[in-house]
């Protein structure tokens, strides 16, 4: 294990981020911001119907060639995705539709114009004539009776189910002493990066290459979904992420205009561009979260958790998205829902059902938020149905750190970690004896005062056995790195991941620092661009210190090698002797700078020593020590005041105990932690797009959307453990999503303790004021009849 | 068409519009001034807030052919203004941005808030930022950056640009 | 989205503005729309919600953003900017009441470009101002071609973005009677998020020396709504027992549940600042 230098600027430091300094010019360089001479504008014709038959499509009389159907797009291909998932329904999902349209803002036709004010206009007069059929919206009624299909060659609306079963539930409930019963939503949600998606499109004659500039997080899968949906070799197809403003998951998937815009590009002989407008987002970008819950806990007298019986229903939407479909959502909430518990008795029943919706896909936690919600509340209910603390009941039923390592019921490999310590520090945090000193004492303005905590352990950095087991049609369980060192000494990193706002160009130079001593200020970090990098799976999952981190570690120290081998010989001592340190190369009796053993390596072939080639380039893979993921984790505790009149939530105060092993750099680490929160807030307090019966979006600006804002958050208190894991570089745990996994339930809980004098709980995300107020209704009508 | 005359960052510009061209489009598409983002173009998420004569404004709620004779400033016209620089300088060193996609016109309402005096405490500068949404950052770091830079201002500080690469503690 | 194509005139006064509206509302084929601020139209437009074949731009008149100060009453022109009014840059009649509502109205950045006319003539429900005229008994004057004519703001919204106003008029300006050194104003806002529409606006305003008091909810789905026996109440001076009034008032209105409790407690928050 390594332990991080002192200089500074490497593993540890609080670095300030080298991308700054563009984005505070306004020179950041976004896909929309990439100017191409001749770029016409492309507004896509979608349809209004949540479900319905084409039966003609007609063109304006001056259409002239500028509109384009999937008819006039015979190459492009429909998108299948494929996991490797016994009983998971294959579907195709054209990228333009073909004889159906599935959800309200399907696409249906293409119209270029020189600005996108025409192509608008042009599609508004591109007439469509529907067959409109029953739309398939209850996700709950598209299970359980016998709707019409949104896949007419399927039996039912099923992508998929899955039963899990460990352990003897059965009996736990024949003898439980304590049973909990509750049903819980989170409802369904669009992820709002607060740049849309994006994607410009030429072709270059010269290279003979498709060039893709697209706002992804996965610009390498993307190229290879182009390749397949389009029939084009990957070898002429380049794919460009510049910058991405925010992804969180949804920037994730090939998108059918992605796939689109690339035929269209093929096809004519100038730039290409979609700008998604926030509408457009609303309507058919990924879609997220949207979980149903049923769930019975069996507990005993002290509220230790015996068992747990689930049954989960995620609303997947119209498609599968390329590559890998909605099961993430109901296998990753299988696995999370016994959280950090030892809980050893476990069922889960689990379908991922198809409506008339924009399909589902990955959203900061994916599944996790929802499985959180669901356990801690019940962990919650646990605790006041035996007459307990829910912190002390949490702590009870935790997995310690002298079980670690440990195999959860659902087969999660926990490595390390103190959960219960989290509770205890976040509990002071908070400064729990206060608030139970301010509940007694009673608002003057009448409101109600309540704290709630959760607890989560996220599964990170997991390696290729994990994706596998999954099904996962590709397994991200390496990354790649290419380090060049430049004759003037200055280093590049290229690297398969995309940093689109967590200073991996930041992170990753540190790291190169800490392993070359060369100054950051000196490193640059490519990514994004697969003209450039190796083949790499893209930011997603939580994934990119451990991986691409573990990356440059690795691809570093060979360069390394190289680098003191040849130092060593214009020193004229042994490479024993020698150490990388402030851009030198060190030895005992002198020093040679980075520059010059790089103009030896490339300029003065002649001086290297016996048996090394020239160039200083190295490429190599990095997979972490363990397959099954490494685990930060976290307990969130929020503080809220509950007015009884309107049902409206202030958060007071949030803090988070959390432990993401070794941190590159703490700021950093912080920043995603609140961004996190924050996302996770919106959640709880916010963010739903809901569907009228005839599927029909209720959602579409964000005057009904609404996302979190300055004013309303609390500040966000901090306090870190640090347990690093041995199977990683340094001892880094991934740590991205965690932050948006906890809130929900966190508030969801303190609603319950600030609103236990009335009885009434909410368990539906978010918990708006209608929804605080109905439980408040609820809670006393049942109390007057009792 | 319809011709208009402007000031942008301090140039005089003459160009032919059309009427529904807003001011967003106008200086991204027509003036390469592609600092200034568009989020939503219903004026809520504050990503295109420019400066119309000195007041802060949605440059997606405008059209370029009604700004006619305005004194537009855009996110890359304040090269020399002091405010924005130390606003600068505060927002790198308090991670007040992570993607990037908001920070133009999160520092044109910040530049505008601490002008009016707005930034005395946490709980003023939050309401001043309720225009500007932020979806990376959790506002932690945009308001402890808006709150230090206020503070240097007041205090009649000088920063230092280059002089520490490492986050102010505190 | 953007804006379907449109034609865009800046009249050089209001005259010539009256003219060209009423032209094109004459020919039936030219659907026109003025434009002050815009921050409301352009929005719609940019969604093609809104989709007039001209534009009728009438920000920079002079004439309308003029103000005049009586002993009595404060004229505010139709375009000054509800960040005029926040400022104090325009006299205020309303001791505070007018400036505190600016403040919270939308973000900074669409206040400098707003205007009090604008938000009266679009007449949104959740608007602040369509409330808070209605509670100061102000008067809206319009300008046609037949000359000029007054409504009471109470009167002047008949529905969700309906109003009195003639499709050839256009608003000039707003009469608002200055309240007396002792009068007493309670504003109460309903917001899951700063800035954003209101769920429920309740205005309360008691000037004893002019024997007026009058309570208004907003944000209601439709016009304003007086509440009439929360009004007598405060106006006698006993709005402390006001929640039996308020529930009267509210009874048999369209609302549910929440919305019935939201209006409720917006209602007794406004009267009970203004007694305290």
């Amino acid at each position: 294990m390594h332990g991080p230098s002192d200089t500074g600027f490497g593993v540890g430091a609080s670095l300030l981020r080298k991308e700054d300094a563009r984005h505070l010019h306004g020179r950041g360089q976004f896909v929309s911001d990439v100017k191409l001479a001749n770029t016409h504008d492309v507004a896509f014709v979608r349809s209004p119907h949540a479900h319905a038959r084409i039966k003609g499509i007609v063109l304006p009389p001056d259409a002239d060639g500028r509109v384009f159907t999937a008819r006039d797009l015979p190459r492009l291909a429909e998108m299948r995705a494929v996991p490797q998932v016994n009983g998971f329904k294959v579907s195709g999902y054209p990228p333009l539709a073909t004889q159906k349209v599935r959800y309200v803002g399907d696409a249906i036709a293409a119209c270029i114009a020189p600005t996108r004010a025409e192509a608008e206009d042009l599609a508004s007069s591109v007439s469509v004539d529907f067959e409109v059929l029953p739309a398939i919206i209850d996700a709950v009624d598209a299970l359980t009776k016998t709707p019409s299909l949104v896949h007419e060659s399927w039996a039912n609306n099923l992508f998929i189910e899955r039963v899990f079963q460990e352990g003897n539930l059965d009996e736990v409930a024949r003898t439980a002493e304590v049973v909990v019963r509750r049903t819980y939503r989170m409802n369904r949600h669009v992820a709002v990066p607060l740049e849309g998606r994006a994607v410009l499109a030429y072709r270059d004659h010269r290279l003979d290459e498709l060039v893709v500039y697209t706002s992804t997080q996965v610009p390498h899968i993307i190229r290879l979904g182009l390749s397949e949906v389009l029939g084009l070799e990957e070898r002429n197809i380049r794919v460009i992420a510049p910058d991405v403003g925010g992804g969180f998951g949804s920037k994730a998937r090939l998108s059918p205009e992605e796939a689109a815009i690339a035929a269209l590009a093929l096809e004519v002989d100038h730039p290409v561009r979609w700008v998604e407008d926030r509408g457009e987002h609303f309507l058919a970008s990924t879609h997220t979260r949207d979980h149903h819950y049923r769930v019975i806990a069996y507990a005993d007298t002290r509220g230790r958790v015996l068992g747990i019986d689930v049954e989960l229903i995620v609303d997947g939407g119209a498609y599968a998205m390329w590559p890998n479909g909605p099961f993430l959502e109901t296998g990753m909430a299988a696995r999370n829902l016994p959280g950090p518990y030892n809980i050893r008795n476990y069922r889960v029943k689990t379908h991922t059902v198809a409506t008339n919706k924009s399909p589902i896909g990955p959203y900061r936690g994916v599944g996790r938020p929802g499985a959180c919600f669901a356990i801690e509340r019940t962990i919650d209910e646990v605790a006041r149905a035996v007459g307990r603390d829910p912190a002390e009941v949490r702590m009870d039923n935790m997995v310690t750190s002298a079980q670690m390592p440990y195999t959860t019921i659902a087969n999660l490999k926990f490595d390390n970690g103190d959960y219960p310590a989290a509770v205890k520090l976040c509990a002071e945090a908070i400064d729990l004896p206060a608030i139970r000193a301010r509940q007694k004492q009673g608002e003057p303005d009448g409101r109600l005062i309540g704290v709630g905590f959760a607890c989560y352990s996220e599964q990170t950095g997991h390696g290729c056995g994990e994706w596998v087991s999954r099904g996962s049609p590709f397994i991200p369980g390496y990354e790649s790195c290419t380090a060049q060192l430049m004759t003037d000494g200055t280093l590049v990193l290229l690297v398969g991941i995309q940093s689109h706002g967590q200073g991996l160009e930041t992170t990753l130079a540190q790291i190169a620092h800490e392993e070359l001593g060369i100054d950051p200020a000196k490193i640059s970090v490519r990514h994004g661009d697969t003209g450039l990098s190796p083949f790499g799976m893209g930011t997603i999952a939580s994934r990119s210190i451990v991986m691409a981190g573990g990356a440059v570690a690795h691809t570093s120290r060979l360069l390394r090698e190289k680098i003191l081998k040849i130092g060593a010989h214009l020193l004229q001592c042994d490479p024993a002797d020698v150490r990388c340190a402030g851009g030198k190369i060190v030895g005992r009796s002198g020093a040679v700078g980075m520059d010059e053993v790089a103009r030896v390596a490339h300029l003065r072939m002649e001086a290297l020593p016996q048996g090394v080639e020239p160039l200083l380039t190295v490429t190599s893979t990095y997979q972490p020590g363990i397959d099954t993921g490494v685990y930060s984790y976290a307990t969130h505790a929020a503080v809220v005041a509950v007015d009884p009149a309107t049902g409206l939530i202030e958060l007071l105060d949030f803090a988070v105990a959390e432990d993401c092993g070794t941190m590159i750099n703490p700021m950093i680490v912080e920043g995603q932690v609140r961004g996190g929160v924050v996302q996770g807030i919106g959640t709880a307090l916010y963010e739903e797009i809901p569907y009228d019966e005839q599927g029909q979006p209720l959602a579409g600006t964000l005057a009904d959307y609404l996302v979190p804002g300055a004013a309303e958050m609390p500040a966000i208190k901090i306090v870190h453990l640090h347990t690093p894991t041995p199977y990683t570089e340094y001892g880094v745990k991934g740590m991205g999503e965690g932050g948006a996994i906890a809130p929900p339930a966190a508030i969801a809980n303190a609603v319950r303790d600030a609103l236990a004098p009335l009885g009434a709980e909410v368990n539906e995300t978010p918990l708006t004021p209608r929804r605080v107020l109905a439980a408040i209704r609820q809670a006393q009508a049942t109390s007057r009849r009792a | 068409m319809t011709r208009i005359r402007l000031r942008v960052n301090g140039k005089a510009v003459v160009e032919e519009v059309p009427p529904r061209l807003s001011l967003a489009d106008f200086l991204r598409e027509r003036r390469n001034l592609t600092g200034t983002h568009l989020g939503c173009e219903h004026g809520v998420c504050g990503a295109c807030t420019i400066l119309v004569d000195g007041e802060p404004a949605r440059s997606c709620l405008a059209f370029a052919v009604a700004c006619d004779e305005r004194d537009i400033r855009t996110i890359e016209g304040f090269a020399d203004d002091r405010v924005m620089t130390v606003l600068r300088q505060a927002f790198h060193q308090h991670h007040g941005l992570q993607c990037g996609f908001c920070t133009p016109g999160m520092l044109i309402t910040a530049r505008d808030l601490i002008s009016r005096n707005r930034a005395g405490s946490e709980k003023e500068i939050r309401k001043e930022l309720a225009g500007n949404i932020c979806r990376c950052t959790g506002y932690t770091n945009i308001v402890a950056a808006i709150s230090a830079a206020a503070a240097a201002l007041a205090g009649g500080e000088e920063t230092d640009a280059g002089a520490t690469q490492h986050k102010a503690t505190a | 989205m953007k804006a379907a194509a449109f034609e865009y005139v800046r009249p050089k006064s209001l005259a010539e503005a009256v003219g060209i509206l009423s032209e094109a509302t004459g020919d039936a084929q030219v659907d026109a729309q003025v434009m002050a601020g815009g921050q409301s139209l352009v929005a719609m437009m940019n969604l093609r919600v809104a989709a007039p074949d001209l534009l009728i731009d009438i920000a920079r008149l002079d004439e309308l953003r003029a103000v005049s100060e009586t002993s009595d009453h404060v004229v505010l022109g139709a375009c000054v900017t509800h960040a005029a009014i926040e400022d104090g840059l325009v006299p205020d009649p309303s001791r505070g009441l007018m400036p505190d509502v600016a403040s919270n109205l939308a973000y900074r950045a669409v206040r400098t470009r707003g205007t009090l006319g604008g938000s009266l003539a679009l007449s949104d429900p959740a608007a602040d101002w369509p409330t808070v005229m209605a509670a100061l008994a102000a008067q809206v004057i319009l300008r046609g071609p037949g000359g000029e004519r007054s409504v009471d703001a109470v009167d002047f919204a008949t529905g969700v973005y309906e109003t009195v106003r003639g499709a050839d008029e256009i608003i000039e300006s707003v009469h608002i009677p200055k309240l007396s050194p002792r009068a007493r104003w309670g504003y109460a806002k309903f917001c899951r998020k700063s800035g954003e529409f209101a769920n429920s606006i309740a205005a309360a305003v008691r000037d004893p020396d002019r024997d007026y008091a009058r309570v208004v909810l907003g944000a209601v789905n439709g016009p304003p709504i007086v509440l009439q026996r929360t009004s007598s109440l405060l106006r006698a001076g006993n709005g402390g027992d006001c929640q039996q009034a308020i529930a009267e008032d509210l009874r048999g209105l369209d609302f549910d549940d929440f919305q019935a409790s939201l209006h409720a407690a917006m209602a007794s928050r406004s009267v009970r600042q203004v007694l305290t």
